[in-house]
């Protein structure tokens, strides 16, 4: 840490922990839900169950993304950011209105749709909050005299998260048309929007762990990020095979959505090349296994299991099972959680002045999650696999084929108690960290 | 590749896929009027979506495959359950089974009812590039295959209108509750079964089944003659 200002994020890397924690704790009450008949049925029903736990996931995401950024603008503007009020004040907005959100859908409050539940008030509210988010970053980045490749591509990822939020706020009186720009939400999100920030960031911490020269590393962000967004743009096309679109959209959707893997595959491949390759020595052992990890989860999760399903010989069948939730489980995890974990665990220490710290916790977090996460999304691909072949292939009646995904749901159990124990830990290290005093 | 050659390939890159996108967006709005029959999309339809937002129908079943894994896909549900079905359902979900997965009471009114089938009719009919897809094969439900008269498929109906399912099971499908009828025509003849149906209570006083003394005579032959050929 240089600025400041960049103490801003602190809060928001230790809302995001919570949340996340939170997440989890909801993900146990639906998976209980799957396995044993439901005694909270009157209370929080799968559907608020499942609202919350989405929603969270979006809430700390966003809450790590923003602090992400915010410790990255100023050392990349090499300036003070343009006002800590805002940055204060726009934090305060996003935790009030997730508390809002969530507590909201417990009695109800919801607009219905699947993952853009929050009402039409709050999704206004978002608005707001991301406008005074852009405004911030812009105005520290206009500051500087300095404009790089991480700064432009971080905005340009923010800007477009921005812009595709606004197709979640109207109601459609067509479904079809609902579920077609529900994607440009979901889809263009994080297979666009979410892929910039990110990518920009685990840029930047690359930069500054490895030293290797920003020409090179800057280069191969361009590249990796050009191919993202042109697989990836139409490549929304594999989520309009079935909901009423044109059959070509097999074609368009199918191609490019295979194409997709391609970028990633290079992401894994220049975090490698980079760390190979290093100028200074690599010290922080932690934040290269988080860098690492993520890079590879990245590739597992969301290329190789993205890509198997989304073909549309093998969509067909599986599409609206529970090998959806194994993909969306083990791509969210390595895409996002881990590269969130990341860039907390490389920047938090620093901006407390912590030159060395006890890492000891930060292994037990990584090695717990990632083994528990393959756990549960395995665990979901299985039962999606016998749900596809007994109940679309043999077309036996969907609670009789539940029947025989029990044990899966079991294991998912299992993972998601010791996934559990991963966050919890994960939580007090934040906390130890964000609370520590120097000497 | 230079850095500055890089920024381009990003920059061209996107905005051709962009325009592509925005190409193919045009032409699929041309088509989706024509594939959802917007022509039978009335207010009644709207509304009936507006339901099921409502609800939050949607983070517990799937419709056109999208949405909560929780609970069955409502794609096709208009023509595989029908009107009836839809209805005495939706007025009262609860199974009586305690070992099956429940979908809550919300207690809709009938207004709301009828909105939200007239919703999942249209939906029914969307063009969907036939998905959900036939099975490959259809499981064996019984040992000898029913012989699928006109008298037995009325009879298939009113086991699947009265939501018989609930509690007995044929083939492996339905509730645990009540004894499984997959070759209760092995075991029970037309005239028991029919006795039963009407009257539980005459036959087992401890039964907890209920008398059908609403279903007509013409339904009840049916019935028994559709149950007789599960062997």
């Amino acid at each position: 840490m240089i600025y400041e200002s960049q103490k801003v994020a602190i809060k928001y890397f230790v809302i995001s922990a919570i949340f996340f924690g939170l997440q989890v704790v909801v993900g146990l009450v639906l998976i209980l839900k799957y396995i044993w008949p439901d005694p909270l049925i009157g209370i929080i029903p799968f559907n608020t169950a499942r609202a919350i736990h989405t929603n969270l996931l979006v809430v700390w995401m966003l809450f790590g993304f923003m602090g992400g950024t915010y410790y990255v603008v100023p050392e990349e503007s090499k300036t003070e950011l343009y006002s800590k009020k805002l940055a204060d004040l726009q934090f305060w907005l996003l935790l009030i209105g997730g508390l809002v959100g969530v507590i909201g859908f417990l009695f109800g409050w919801t607009a219905g749709r699947p993952l853009l539940e929050l009402p039409v008030e709050l999704k206004w509210a978002v608005v707001i909050v991301v406008l005074i988010f852009i405004f911030n970053v812009f105005m520290t980045m206009v500051k500087t005299k300095k404009w790089t490749a991480v700064q432009g591509l971080l905005l340009g990822g923010v800007v477009m998260l921005a812009v595709m939020w606004l197709f979640a706020i109207p109601f459609f009186k067509n479904l079809t048309f609902d579920y077609y720009y529900w994607w440009w939400v979901i889809h263009l999100w994080v297979e666009g929007a979410w892929e910039l920030i990110a990518a920009s960031l685990m840029a930047f911490i690359l930069l500054k762990l490895t030293g290797v020269e920003r020409m090179v590393v800057e280069k191969w962000l361009y590249i990796e990020l050009a191919l993202v967004l042109t697989t990836g743009i139409i490549g929304t096309g594999h989520h309009y095979y079935w909901i009423g679109t044109p059959g070509y959209w097999l074609w368009w959707g199918g191609i490019f959505s295979a194409l997709e893997t391609v970028p990633i595959v290079l992401m894994v491949l220049d975090t490698l090349r980079h760390v190979k390759h290093r100028k200074i020595e690599i010290t922080d052992r932690l934040v290269l296994y988080w860098t690492v990890g993520c890079a590879l989860f990245h590739f597992f999760g969301a290329a190789v299991m993205g890509m198997v399903h989304t073909l549309p010989q093998v969509n067909r069948w599986t599409h609206g099972t529970q090998v959806t939730a194994a993909h969306g489980h083990l791509a969210f995890f390595g895409a996002y959680a881990m590269l969130i974990l990341t860039v907390v665990y490389y920047a938090l220490p620093k901006l407390k002045g912590l030159t060395q710290f006890n890492q000891k916790r930060g292994f037990w977090v990584f090695w717990i999650m990632v083994s528990m996460m393959l756990t549960i999304g395995l665990a979901f691909g299985v039962a999606g696999v016998i749900q596809s072949y007994m109940q679309r292939g043999l077309g036996i009646e969907f609670l009789t084929v539940q029947e025989f995904m029990r044990p899966w749901f079991i294991a998912v159990l299992v993972g998601g108690l010791g996934f559990f124990i991963g966050v919890v830990i994960y939580i007090v290290d934040v906390l130890k960290i964000a609370t520590h005093k120097p000497e | 590749m230079e850095k500055k050659a890089a920024r381009n390939l990003f920059i061209w890159g996107t905005v051709i896929c962009t325009a592509i996108f925005i190409w193919l967006t045009i032409d699929t709005h041309i088509s989706i009027p024509k594939r959802t029959n917007t022509d039978q999309l009335t207010e009644e339809v709207v509304l009936g979506k507006r339901v099921w937002h409502k609800y939050n129908c949607n983070d517990c079943h799937t419709i056109l495959g999208i949405g909560g894994y929780y609970s069955p896909d409502m794609t096709k549900v208009y023509s595989l359950r029908g009107e009836n079905w839809l209805r005495l359902f939706l007025k009262n979900p609860e199974s009586p089974d305690p070992r099956r997965r429940k979908m809550p009471n919300q207690k809709l009114s009938d207004e709301e009812i009828k909105k939200l089938i007239a919703f999942f009719k249209w939906v029914d009919a969307i063009d969907t590039n036939e998905w959900p897809p036939q099975p490959l094969t259809v499981a064996k439900v019984t040992g000898v295959p029913l012989e699928e008269t006109a008298q037995v498929l009325k009879g298939k109906n009113v086991y699947n209108q009265n939501r018989c399912d609930l509690c007995h099971r044929i083939g492996g499908q339905g509730g645990i509750i009540g004894p499984d009828l997959s070759k209760v025509g092995d075991k029970r003849e037309l005239q028991w079964l029919s006795k039963l149906i009407k009257d539980p209570k005459s036959i087992n006083p401890g039964t907890q089944m209920p008398a059908y003394s609403q279903l007509s005579e013409d339904e009840v032959q049916a019935l028994v003659t559709f149950l007789s050929g599960l062997k």
